[in-house]
């Protein structure tokens, strides 16, 4: 049972059972297992124990869970999964108007002079026995290359940060919609009693910000929403009792408030104080499972270890990456850590060069943690930013340095775990990056493969909203069977 | 006809009915029964969107079902087996059911049950088949009936003649102090003060309720309170709500709404200033500010942005608003292509997209500040002089380009506010091929137009916001009446008698009371759209002041009071939740109006996702209403979050409620909540008496507005007990406890006792009944 989502059916089914002295259990019951005779129009549907929508999952899941990875800012392709040494010859020349037209550039660049091309001052290496090809810049993550799926004709509708990432969090640039954990939330349920079913984790600073929307619940109830760990203070807000309140204290107010309840309960009839009686409990035992989530003092040394020298600075990407892990282990559904810095504008060479240093070692740690464990297996891992950067130069290019500005046209991601096929290069770019020509994947595409994994069939998941039934994928979306084992 | 036995099977026949709606014998009504299904599993292939239309099939009019279009046998009339329809709803191979199974619709047996049963009671499909609310009101007929209660209006005889019907009671009256709470709360947030209540229960005069009443309409508190629905619904916030979501300043048009709810401005004079204040041949400052409304969505400043795009999302949001606001339709819906259920053609959008397309603004918000047009405020607003109550012009946008190629305007400072102001010539309006900026179907200008199937703007009419305010306000238009008063209704009962309050659509549910709907809607026309008094008679009716508990018979048969055999109770807003520990603790500091306060919030809040930093108020700004708390969109505050505030970042007029134990923790921990518990226990111990029994008493009244039963005295005695001995054994932990929040502690009092009654503070605040109205 899952904390964050209504024990009501369960409190009704309870009381339905309290009838059965009076004979009308029967009639009642009858009409609780039977969705069909219980779900008015307009209503939520009936939901099974642990919270998840009753036909669901739609067949058997490869993964039972996702681990996310979103790098916010839109990491450049060329630079890290998309190799195009044929471009060094062609430095500095101007990237043709046949390939990229003025009409869909930025106001940022649009009005340069010059739009010259600007090859990645990175070496690729051919890694694994699979040989994908892969940046200098990500040593780690090469040594785990046989593991992972490098889509390279990811595409998007929107230029700017905040409307892409919106757009990949929830199927649509507009605000309003639930994010994909909100969507998972509401149709798998939970697999853990005391933590949330949809964990967001933030790290780094000074780039692109983010927003409460990307883990929101749109229209979708409030109670499917991400719950974000914090990096600093309570790591869920208001967790800890207030100085002066020991833990006996705090047990003995909530028996009172338990009881105190209950009499109103009882005087008033209002199955949401049944509700809420069990949310205080579920709150009380949040206190001590998040504190044993966050303790990695029992995690042998070396373990940790592997994730990097920044792993035991809370919030860092590192920390986020080893909290996912355990996370995971406790049966959270949809884990996401956002992780900011990726917006190259200008100094590229050197901005990428440090953030890969920061967040290469803890991706693949991540990775290798969940395969030493088994969890690769049925743990899908996603890798990923809003969108990809131009070929053509943001700024002044010279030798050593160039900036980029935002692609939407075609950029990299990667997908690691259960049901991917590891060790494979998907879908290819034209010679400069900058259009997909071949097996193209769209956002829609890529959230209908991942609900896919998950055992939800995405035209199969709505919602019902201002009178129309919305799904994660709008009316689009196909899953991208040929990266599927 | 149900009535209520005491033996089982009249017990069984209630709970069957109730949920296994299937069994039921009552005769077929088409427009109740049959269309909506048709609505909801058939259109989306076979409705009004004529692109996405299939086998030239639709199920939207009368003709093409049952009359002169419709295909041979779909339907035979009293005959459901040679009926294609039915054939086809109930087929088993896959590959002929409708509607298919890839499309995840389902008509369920029921619905295939009333769908037979209307074919075999000769498939009658009525001649004005229009939907309901497309129908302008006509004044329903009071119910005669024979009221038990001894003070009742005519909301009642609808209610009641209801229940008679179906053969059940109201409930008895609330008591005098449930009342009190219940409706101090609705009219102002607030619960009443002890003297408050005391002052009510020992009145005996014929006009005690009414005389309650009119002290609460008279309250500043009232325009605040409710005013705050408004909010959400015109989307108001601090910040520009995109990317680095960069400040704004527009809390001078909120300081106006709160300032008209409490002047009581007709709701047509309300209406007609926020949506042409600037426009309106007597216009001046607050008719300026007003419009304001318009200019509250959100606003791109993210550099990079093509400004062409985002002016298009800009007037689409503008026609969201007023069609959820006004008309109670999903306008949106047609943007891309026609509506999939409504009779709003994508065109229609478009024109009325014309409507808000003429405004003189910029694409792109500027780094921080108002967007133009926006106007100066003077220093001594609200307090004009009469010179400053001129309209004046407003500022327009001055774009420069600036980082290579970004075009951005001037940012108003902070002493300005945004407005709407015309293009001197308008801008052209297409319609937009997918929604989509730069695909304008060039082959024909749109004017602005009203939808058809609402009625026409006249000849005579201007085609612009002034025409549009007339138009939405005319008795005849079948929707605005109906819309607002059902919000109103919302308000005070928790649910609309339309529950789909946003939608009054084909898709939405049907009122619950049609003909108390349209009697309430007339009879708001008919009292020139006064608030008050309109509000004033909802809550002295005997509907209103019922108890609200509820048998659990009852609660299963009915477990959102549909009909209103109770009194509403409903959870708190999380506004009126903090509200409530502030006021009670005596922290509140009650002052109308001004630039938004930044009171307690975690650090590095803003900061961790942000480039923003969030500048904590100090001294009085901690303890604020929670409606003067600063909005940021991108990173809404989260203690109103975790309660189920609208967002602000599109138009809201029904949050769904929720029960998390994210609830249970701000309740139990958030320095708001412990640090008003600490000045409720210092009120306490000062004010309630000398013995704790005393005390105790005083602190239930504060809060619950009643005394303890027995048994909740004897729990909390015995709390008391423990609390205070525990922390007389540690005296550090009682320090500790009165040292959160800035608030010094009142040193003259007993530390221990202060920390024990904080802890049965903080108790009877998470109580289910703090944070409800019963």
């Amino acid at each position: 049972m899952n904390p964050f989502l209504e024990t009501e059916q369960i409190m009704t089914r309870r009381r339905f059972f309290g009838l059965a002295g009076t004979g009308v259990a029967t009639a009642a019951l009858a009409s609780l297992l039977n969705p069909e005779l219980f779900a008015a129009r307009n209503r939520e549907p009936v939901r099974n124990a642990i919270g998840g929508l009753q036909d669901l999952p739609h067949y058997t899941p490869k993964a039972k869970r996702v681990i996310y990875l979103f790098q916010s800012g839109g990491p450049a392709q060329m630079d890290l999964y998309d190799p195009k040494p044929d471009l060094i010859r062609r430095y500095n020349e101007e990237v043709p108007k046949s390939v990229y037209p003025d009409d869909r550039k930025t106001t940022m660049t649009s009005g340069q002079t010059r739009f010259p091309v600007a090859p990645s001052r990175f070496k690729f290496n051919q890694c694994g026995q699979s040989g994908i090809e892969l940046s200098e810049t990500l040593p780690a993550l090469s040594r785990m290359a046989d593991d992972i799926c490098v889509i390279r004709s990811m595409h998007t509708e929107a230029i700017n940060h905040d409307p892409a990432a919106t757009f990949f969090q929830t199927g649509s640039v507009v605000p309003g919609r639930p994010s994909m954990g909100s969507w998972l939330n509401y149709g798998l349920g939970s697999e853990n009693g005391d933590l949330p079913s949809f964990v967001a984790l933030t790290s780094g600073s000074g780039g692109q910000p983010l927003y409460d929307r990307l883990w929101g619940n749109g229209f979708l109830p409030g109670r499917f929403q991400g719950v974000k760990f914090r990096g600093q203070g309570d790591p869920i807000l208001d967790l800890y009792n207030p100085g002066g309140v020991s833990s006996g204290m705090r047990r003995r107010m909530l028996d009172s408030v338990s009881r105190l309840n209950e009499m109103q309960y009882r005087k008033s009839g209002a199955p949401e104080i049944q509700t809420r009686i069990a949310q205080y409990e579920l709150a009380y035992r949040m206190q001590s499972s998040v504190p044993e989530l966050i303790d990695f003092s029992k995690e042998p040394k070396e373990q940790v270890d592997i994730y990097g020298p920044t792993v035991r600075r809370t919030g860092s990407y590192a920390y986020n990456c080893l909290l996912a892990r355990r996370l995971a282990e406790r049966g959270v559904r949809f884990i996401q850590l956002f992780h900011r810095g990726w917006d190259h504008h200008g100094s590229l060479p050197k901005r990428m060069a440090a953030l890969t240093n920061a967040t290469d070692r803890p991706t693949a740690a991540l990775l290798r943690d969940l395969k030493q464990r088994g969890m690769l297996d049925d743990t899908l891992v996603v890798w990923g930013g809003e969108f990809g950067r131009t070929v053509y130069c943001q700024g002044k290019l010279t030798e050593k340095t160039y900036g980029r500005d935002h692609h939407p046209n075609c950029f990299s991601m990667w997908l690691a775990g259960a049901g991917v096929r590891g060790g494979l290069t998907y879908g290819a770019t034209d010679d400069y990056s900058v259009n997909v020509v071949e097996n193209g994947v769209h956002v829609h595409d890529m959230q209908a493969t991942i609900l896919h994994l998950l055992g939800i069939n995405h035209e199969l998941l709505t919602y019902r909203h201002q009178g129309r039934y919305y799904r994660l994928t709008d009316v689009f979306g196909k899953v991208v069977n040929d990266i599927l084992t | 006809m149900l009535c209520w036995q005491n033996n089982l099977s009249g017990v069984l026949a209630v709970i069957v009915a109730s949920f296994a709606g299937c069994i039921s014998v009552s005769a077929v009504d088409f427009v109740r029964d049959i269309k909506p299904v048709f609505s909801d599993t058939c259109f989306k292939c076979h409705g009004p969107d004529g692109k996405a239309r299939e086998a030239k099939l639709r199920f939207d009019r009368r003709e093409h079902v049952v009359g002169e279009s419709a295909p041979d046998g779909l339907i035979v009339p009293g005959q459901p087996d040679q009926s294609e329809l039915i054939k086809r709803l109930s087929a088993s191979d896959p590959g002929d059911r409708m509607p298919p199974p890839e499309t995840g619709l389902k008509v369920d047996a029921e619905a295939i049950a009333k769908i037979r049963q209307w074919i075999t009671e000769g498939a009658k499909w009525p001649e004005d088949d229009r939907h309901w609310a497309f129908v302008p009101p006509e004044s329903p007929e009071v119910p005669a009936i024979n009221l038990r209660t001894a003070r009742f209006n005519q909301i009642d005889h609808f209610v009641q003649a209801k229940l008679q019907e179906k053969g059940l009671n109201p409930s008895a009256q609330a008591n005098r102090a449930t009342w009190l709470r219940r409706v101090s709360y609705d009219l102002t947030g607030l619960p009443p003060t002890v003297d408050e209540l005391e002052e009510f229960l020992e009145d005996v005069s014929a006009n005690a309720f009414e005389n309650v009443v009119d002290r609460l309409l008279k309250s500043e508190r009232y325009g605040e309170h409710m005013g705050l629905s408004w909010l959400e619904a015109a989307r108001y916030a601090d910040t520009d709500g995109y990317q680095n979501d960069r400040l704004r300043y527009q809390w001078v048009w909120r300081d106006w709404v709160f300032r008209a709810l409490n002047d009581n401005m007709p709701f047509d004079q309300f209406t007609l200033e926020q949506l042409a204040g600037d426009m309106l041949p007597n216009r001046n400052f607050y008719t300026q500010v007003a419009s304001g409304f318009n200019r509250n969505h959100r606003i791109n400043s993210e550099g990079g942005s093509i400004p062409d795009e985002w002016i298009v999302e800009y007037v689409a949001d503008r026609v969201e608003t007023v069609g959820t606001v006004y008309l109670g339709l999903t306008f949106n819906c047609s943007r891309c292509h026609d509506h999939k259920y409504d009779p709003i053609k994508q065109k229609e959008f478009y024109q009325m997209f014309a409507f808000f397309n003429n405004v003189d603004e910029a694409g792109l918000g500027p780094n921080n500040g108002n967007s133009p047009p926006f106007i100066k405020v003077p220093k001594s607003w609200p307090q004009l002089s009469d010179a400053e109550t001129n309209y004046i012009e407003p500022t327009k946008p001055k774009v420069r380009i600036q980082q290579t190629s970004v075009p951005r305007p001037q940012p108003g400072k902070p002493d300005t506010v945004m407005v709407m102001s015309e293009l001197a010539k308008p801008r052209e309006t297409y319609i937009l091929n997918r929604g989509l900026y730069n695909q304008p179907d060039k082959s024909q200008q749109l004017r602005p137009e009203t939808p058809e199937s609402l009625g026409i703007l006249p000849e005579s009419v201007p085609r612009n916001r002034i025409g549009l305010a007339k138009w939405l306000l005319d008795p005849k238009n079948p929707l605005v009446a109906r819309v607002t008063v059902n919000r109103f209704w919302q308000h005070f009962f928790g649910r609309g008698l339309v529950r789909t309050s946003e939608n009054f659509g084909i898709q939405g549910e049907l009122p619950s009371h049609p003909e108390l709907l349209d009697w309430l809607a007339l009879k708001f026309i008919d009292i020139d759209w006064d608030m008050k008094a309109f509000q004033r008679m909802i809550v002295l009716s005997a509907t209103y002041r019922q108890a609200s508990e509820a048998s659990r018979k009852m609660i299963q048969r009915d477990p959102e009071n549909v009909l209103l055999t109770r009194g509403p109770r409903k959870r708190l807003t999380p506004y009126q939740i903090r509200d409530t520990a502030l006021f009670t603790s005596g922290l509140l500091v009650e002052k109308i109006g001004g630039p938004s306060v930044k009171p307690y919030m975690p650090a590095g809040l803003w900061k961790s996702i942000s480039n923003r930093k969030y500048d904590q108020g100090k001294g009085d700004d901690l303890y604020r209403r929670s409606i003067y708390t600063y909005w940021m969109r991108t990173i809404p505050p989260p203690t109103m979050m975790v309660f189920n505030a609208a967002e602000r970042e599109v138009c809201s007029v029904r949050k769904e409620l929720t029960t998390t134990p994210l609830q249970a923790l701000t309740m139990m921990n958030n320095i708001t909540f412990v640090e008003s518990a600490r000045f409720i226990a210092e009120r306490v111990v000062r004010e309630g008496g000398e013995n704790a029994g005393q005390r105790l008493d005083y602190l239930c009244q504060l809060l619950l507005a009643r005394k303890p039963t027995r048994p909740e005295r004897i729990q909390l005695m015995q709390d008391y007990k423990s609390h205070i001995s525990e922390f007389r054994k540690d005296r550090k932990a009682a320090a500790a406890l009165l040292a959160i929040g800035s608030r010094k502690r009142d040193a003259k009092l007993v530390a221990n006792e202060v920390a024990a009654w904080t802890m049965l503070a903080n108790t009877i605040l998470n109580l289910d009944e703090s944070i409800t109205t019963n």
